[in-house]
């Protein structure tokens, strides 16, 4: 259960980059969390709704994006997500490959609430 | 309004980890991170290892847990400095817990940094501590399906130990099985198998530790 550094660790570079735009209140924050990222979307999401709860963060909306594991063969350069973890290419059957997708921990995006007029 | 970040979240602990790796390779240090359940024999592989090694070699061992000086303590005995990391409520070990442990040490006295990790098989394959390379270990008391349950970690591991084999005629564990689901997960991957109690297999992990550290050094 690392989700909750990892929601501290997001609620952080998000304010970051809030910080870098302006300043501003966070409306929302895209995360890109791939499938063997070792990282549960649903414990994430209680972990940063946790956190924010009581301070000016709190209603922040998540917008995820799950990509699949994803492999290019050494061999041939096929690109394939694979069925499971049996990683055979496709196309040459070779056992050889390369973690091109799945492995990410991202934040891809922030919203920031838009500034009061002049 | 929209800003685009495109960062990954654990940048802070990449950057730590590679300043780690840095460090490491200045003073020629040879650093494995030991990964495993609770309980899978990761302190009593580090016994053993310990053991086996002359008085003169330059060995240290960083172990973490979440609360106790235990396996400092029964690492301690072989006479190699050893430090306990616990981590309170964390369930891994992350960049800056190591560089603070190595605070004191002298690096360029380490010939090989053994790092015990918290016992989780999740959360630590997401933390880069610096190492040349992860080791998983799986036991025969645990399930054949361990690797197929939590891939992450064997896809991210160079070895995999399968420890406590003395108990394979008492555990319903199918060994072959289990080694063909480590390589489904990881093609290729490097098995060997021991039992620490019975100090059965240890050659061929040291043999792995001698070969994969002149490889790392060599680079």
């Amino acid at each position: 259960m690392h989700e909750l550094a990892i929601a501290q660790a997001i609620l952080e570079r998000a304010q970051a980059a809030s910080e870098q735009s302006g300043g501003g209140r966070v409306t929302k924050i895209g995360l890109r969390i791939g499938e063997i990222s070792g990282v549960v979307p649903d414990a994430l999401t209680f972990g940063i709704e946790a956190l924010c709860k009581g301070t000016p963060l709190e209603g922040l909306a998540l917008e995820i994006e799950q990509p699949r594991r994803k492999l290019r063969c050494s061999a041939c350069a096929t690109e394939f997500v694979p069925e499971g973890f049996a990683s055979a290419c496709p196309v040459c059957g070779s056992l050889s490959s390369d973690c091109i997708a799945g492995s990410e921990l991202d934040v891809t995006f922030i919203e920031l609430e838009d500034p009061p007029c002049a | 309004m929209r800003v685009a970040v495109e960062e990954k979240v654990l940048s802070e602990n990449d950057k730590l980890a590679a300043v780690l790796r840095t460090r490491f390779r200045a003073h020629r240090v040879f650093c494995v991170n030991l990964i495993s359940s609770p309980g899978s024999g990761k302190t009593a592989l580090l016994e053993r290892t310990l053991e086996a090694l002359p008085q003169t070699a330059k060995v240290a061992v960083l172990t973490g847990d979440l609360q106790t000086e235990n396996d400092a303590r029964r690492l301690a005995r072989a006479g190699f400095p050893v430090k306990q990391i616990t981590t309170g409520d964390t369930c891994h070990l992350d960049a800056d817990m190591v560089g603070k442990a190595l605070a004191g040490w002298e690096l360029g006295n380490i010939e090989t940094l053994f790092i015990e990790n918290v016992g989780n098989l999740v959360c630590p394959t997401s933390y880069d501590l610096g190492e040349h390379a992860k080791i998983v270990l799986l036991s025969v008391t645990e399930g054949e399906d361990k690797p197929l349950k939590y891939p992450a970690i064997f896809a991210a591991s160079e070895l995999c130990i399968i420890n406590k084999i003395d108990l394979l005629p008492y555990v319903p564990f199918a060994l072959d099985q289990a080694i063909a689901n480590v390589l489904k997960v990881h093609p290729g991957m490097k098995v060997v198998q021991t039992s620490c109690t019975k100090r059965e297999g240890l050659d061929g992990w040291l043999a792995w530790l001698a070969e994969r550290r002149a490889r790392a050094l060599a680079a």
